[in-house]
């Protein structure tokens, strides 16, 4: 109560200062004015009754300062005095201010920047329920390097039934989904999900209902859609609850709609759909599963119970399907991988270092500027402002820098964030959840407040330092300028050094990566070919209808002029091949094992087209019909692993157990590993079949060969080919094969590009630190080497003793900086492809190159110190 | 320091004032020193500028208030009076500062006698 009180008196005493200023002025003259008159009627003279009164009354001065102190918030009105000071001296040198504020501004910008693409991506929680206890459930097999392996329905269930630690788990998948609207058919995303993963996730419907288990058991054509499809299909009404669409052939009707935003783990599907999740047979091995853990149970409990549950599953199989593991992973973890991860943290790691130096840098001026100001504050201390005064006083003008910086710096970041999102990694998941939030903000700030410290701070510590009095006497003529604030100086230059080396390291080994990268060879020729792909319509459901429309189509394609040749195969880029059982006769014998593998229908002249070389055998031919004996062909890897050391061509394998009815394949012919998860993965063993031969899928790739440089300018004619044979066939993913094997690289790409940036603004920066202090030193130093050259020095000693200088310095920066660009490397080590962490040549160019610089910058004011002319330089005082 | 004079301890100075505007009513800032050094008998060595910090810290506290007025001598001055609040204070402080008398005072003829 009391405590209110005396704050809002002193608030109000804030508001009125000047007035009670002028009351007190008032009280204290008519104190003295009583006691001198009391004075004079004892019998003094009014001098001397003057005198009296001022003597029993104490200072004048002293007495205000103490009142004001405890009038009001002594520190606030300092601060506003200090401020506007601040304000003052940084108006006075505006070369000083605008090179200072808009180093620390770029700085702060960038930080945010990169700041708010690590709160979005990696710090911000999932968008569900207690997204801690939700992870991913993986089926794996070590002995196939299965990793992120998808799992069967059936498991599921076993799982489900026997885990104490999950409190429950569903699955989802994405499936082919066609929509047939009023202007004709188009391919959408579709997610088939069990009907328990909304509730588990704890996403409510935006609208309507989710899914119920009687949904999913009596095959109900009901479907949910996203917010952005209900948007923009049909214009966000409220009427669309209850409307059908027709999907896939069949109408179903829409149950509810799901919030902005919302995303299955990795997907961005428009449509959800509901199945079954009880299965009598084990099936395909084709779903992601998603479980909730019960309230503190730990992903570590959850690890090993599931293992336990796996060893048991596995007791129920068969022997060929055995050995399989379950492993749990935290969502988080999954939706951004420990690669993405790693990039992020290394980015914001070398994002802050270009501060540090950027810091440095403006401390380094800042330095420079208080030895000349080493007078005023002289002047200051004199005038009896203590040391703490003069510190707090230029903190103050520091952080008033820092906090223009600081304003600057984040409307630059908002531009800088725009940026991001607009030209960011487009395969960085939750990019579109990079924002200017509340924790951004306070990141921009803290930055800033950081700044304003770290700036303000030496020169702070050099003033407190320094004996105040004797500069002033000296009228100027000083050593050199404070040898404390040399020294920071220099180990500010230093740190530079070390930093920016650490940076160019880092950008050298990725840029060497990125060569590597780029000179793969992905197994086949993606210049000039066009990607299309091709749905068949719901009519179609005879493998045979579709067998024929495909042929149909390539016909036309292959007439289209420009076209050199044209190839189909299902699905080009697989990110996560499934398991097969395989029975392949073998020189030893025939064995039936489990295998991770792709098995595609190409068409007959698909390999020509991609420019896949042929190592043994023949591509299929005209002959290989339906009714011929079924034939395959087989890449390196997969002949490798089954028939090592021995032409596989002859040999014949099937699908399934060996006593199985499937069909028996022969190997026609062998062709080169294609690169189909990436450039960076190794290639997995892959089997082609004919498409003449076996049931296609309902929707396929078309690979067109144009004789055109920009194949995407054959788009037109292409799709009216298509359309000429079947209208009502959603054309979709239509693009350069180019561009498609960029999308993997374009999170390396943009790793790469960010650190070099970052890396190049370090180096010239630390290049300007250097060359600001040689610059001064000669300035300060002039009359020294007037001296020197009086007594005999050459012109030739001079610029070596100040290349020397810069040259001493940037060698224990550079060599401080490779110590830690070395344990650098190895952490960030993953990132890095086709060359080590501690690759010679990367180290060896960049400390060259950053030698060279630290010369080059040394260059100029050292030619200055040359041409010092003695005898000027002796008689200015 | 002069041996017979002792500075004023440090917070009684307010103790001193409300006790002063307590007996002797409304008063200006001069009086009240002046008031005090004589009660003390010259013996406090009051500056008498530390005074106005003291009032004002009272005045926040709330138990004194103050408004503009005129001294015996014509002049314009600032007249501090005790309020309610002061008042109780007063007497809270009083039975302190006796009993913590009382106890020192038991203290050093224990003292006394023991030597």
């Amino acid at each position: 109560m009391t405590r209110l009180r005396i704050f809002l008196f002193r608030l109000s005493a804030l508001v009125r200062s000047r007035q009670m200023d002028r009351q007190i002025d008032d009280e204290i003259s008519s104190h003295l004015a009583e006691a001198t008159e009391e004075y004079v009627q004892q019998g003094l003279s009014p001098e001397e009754a003057r005198w009296a009164a001022q003597r029993s009354f104490g200072g004048v001065t002293q007495t205000k300062e103490v009142y004001r102190h405890v009038r009001s918030f002594m520190w606030l009105e300092e601060l506003s005095r200090d401020v506007r000071y601040a304000l003052r001296t940084l108006r006075k040198s505006p070369a000083f201010t605008t090179t200072a504020a808009a180093t620390l501004a770029l700085a702060i910008a960038t930080n945010t920047a990169m700041f708010s693409v690590l709160n979005a991506v990696l710090l911000r929680p999932l968008p569900y329920r207690a997204p801690e206890q939700l992870a991913m459930l993986w089926t794996e097999d070590p002995t196939q390097n299965l990793r992120e392996g998808r799992s069967s329905l059936w498991d599921v269930e076993q799982w489900r039934g026997q885990s104490q630690t999950f409190a429950d788990m569903a699955t989802f998948d994405t499936v082919s989904t066609v929509l047939t609207g009023d202007d004709g058919v188009e391919q959408i995303i579709g997610v088939s999900i069990s009907p328990n993963l909304f509730p588990l996730l704890g996403v409510q419907p935006f609208l309507g209902r989710s899914f119920s288990t009687q949904d999913a058991e009596q095959r109900q054509r009901v479907v949910m859609i996203s917010h952005r499809f209900w948007q923009a299909r049909l214009g966000g009404s409220s009427d669309a609850l209850g409307a059908t669409l027709v999907i896939n052939g069949f109408p179903s009707q829409i149950i509810g709609i799901l919030p902005a935003d919302f995303q299955v783990a990795r997907v961005e599907a428009d449509v959800w759909e509901p199945h079954t999740t009880h299965r009598s047979v084990r099936g395909g091995q084709t779903w992601f599963v998603v479980g909730r853990l019960r309230p503190s149970v730990t992903f570590d409990q959850a690890q090993a119970e599931m293992s336990a549950v796996a060893r048991r599953v596995n007791d129920q199989l068969p022997a060929v399907e055995r050995n399989q593991g379950i492993t749990v992973v935290p969502l988080s973890l999954y939706v951004v991988g420990p690669q993405s991860r790693l990039a992020l943290w290394m980015l914001g790691g070398a994002v802050f270092c270009v501060f540090l130096i950027a810091a440095a840098n403006v401390t380094s001026l800042s330095l420079a500027r208080s030895t000349g100001r080493a007078r005023e504050m002289a002047v200051r201390a004199a005038l009896g402002a203590n040391a703490g005064r003069i510190v707090r006083q230029l903190l103050t003008e520091s952080v008033l820098l820092a906090a223009i910086a600081g304003v600057m710096g984040t409307l630059l970041a908002f531009g800088g964030i725009r940026l991001i999102r607009a030209f960011g990694p487009g395969n960085l998941p939750r990019l579109n959840e990079v924002s200017l939030d509340l924790r951004v903000l306070g990141w921009a700030l803290a930055m800033s407040l950081l700044a304003g410290i770290l700036v303000g701070l030496a020169p702070a510590m050099t003033t407190m330092r320094r004996d105040l009095r004797p500069t002033g006497e000296e009228g100027g003529r000083s050593v050199s300028g404070g040898t404390s604030s040399r020294r920071i100086r220099r180990a500010l230059v230093v740190a530079e050094f070390a930093l920016a080396i650490v940076l160019l390291v880092g950008a050298g080994l990725l840029v060497r990566s990125w060569w590597y990268v780029n000179d793969i060879d992905p197994g086949f020729v993606p210049e000039r070919v066009l990607v299309m792909e091709i749905s068949t319509p719901t009519t179609f459901s005879d493998p045979a209808q579709r067998t024929d429309l495909y042929h149909r189509v390539l016909e036309q394609i292959q007439a289209v002029p420009g076209v050199e040749s044209a190839g189909i195969i299902d699905d080009l880029f697989t990110s996560n091949p499934r398991e097969h059982v395989l029975t392949v006769e073998r020189v030893d014998g025939t064995v039936s094992e489990r295998l991770r593998l792709t098995r595609d229908e190409v068409s007959a002249d698909f390999f020509r087209t991609l420019g896949t070389p042929l190592l043994r055998g023949r591509f299929f031919s005209i002959g290989d019909q339906p009714e011929a004996p079924r034939v395959a062909i087989i890449n390196d890897a997969m002949a490798r692993r089954s028939w090592p050391g021995h032409d596989p061509v002859g040999r014949r394998f099937q699908f399934g157990q060996r006593d199985s009815h499937s069909p028996w394949y022969t190997v026609v012919g062998v062709v080169g590993n294609m690169r189909r998860q990436g450039l960076e993965r190794e290639a997995l063993p892959q089997i082609f079949v004919s498409l003449a031969q076996n049931p296609p899928s309902r929707s396929v790739g078309f690979f067109i060969r144009t004789s055109s440089d920009d194949p995407l300018a054959m788009a037109g004619a292409l799709r009216a080919a298509v359309r000429r044979v079947e209208k009502n066939a959603p054309i979709f993913g239509v693009a350069p094969l180019e561009q498609q094997l960029g999308t993997y690289l374009t999170q390396r790409r943009f790793q790469t590009s960010l650190l070099t940036g970052f890396s190049v603004v370090a180096l010239l920066m630390a290049a300007v630190g250097i060359y600001g202090l040689i610059q001064y030193s000669v300035a300060t130093r002039t009359q020294e080497i007037g001296l020197r050259m009086a007594i005999g020095a050459q012109r030739g000693d001079i610029f070596r003793m100040m290349i020397g200088e810069g040259l001493t310095l940037s060698l224990i920066g550079v060599a401080l900086g490779l110590v830690g660009a070395s344990w650098l490397g190895r952490a960030g080590s993953s990132l890095l492809f086709g060359v080590t962490a501690s690759d010679p040549l990367t180290f060896t160019t960049v400390s060259l190159v950053l030698m060279a610089v630290a010369i080059a910058a040394c260059y100029f004011p050292a030619r200055r110190a040359m041409t010092v002319d003695p005898t000027v330089a002796l008689r200015v005082t | 320091m002069t041996p017979d004079k002792s500075d004023v301890l440090y917070g009684t100075l307010g103790l001193m004032v409300i006790k002063t505007l307590d007996a002797l009513g409304p008063l200006h800032g001069y009086r009240i020193a002046r008031r005090i050094e004589q009660i003390s008998g010259n013996q406090l060595a009051l500056n008498q500028g530390t005074l106005y910090p003291a009032l004002l810290k009272l005045e926040q506290m709330g138990w004194i208030s103050s408004k503009w007025g005129t001294s015996e001598s014509g002049r314009r001055v600032r007249i501090y009076a005790l309020t309610r609040a002061g008042r109780k204070q007063l007497h809270n402080e009083e039975a302190q500062w006796q009993r913590a008398a009382s106890i020192v005072e038991r203290f050093l003829k224990i003292s006394e006698n023991l030597s």
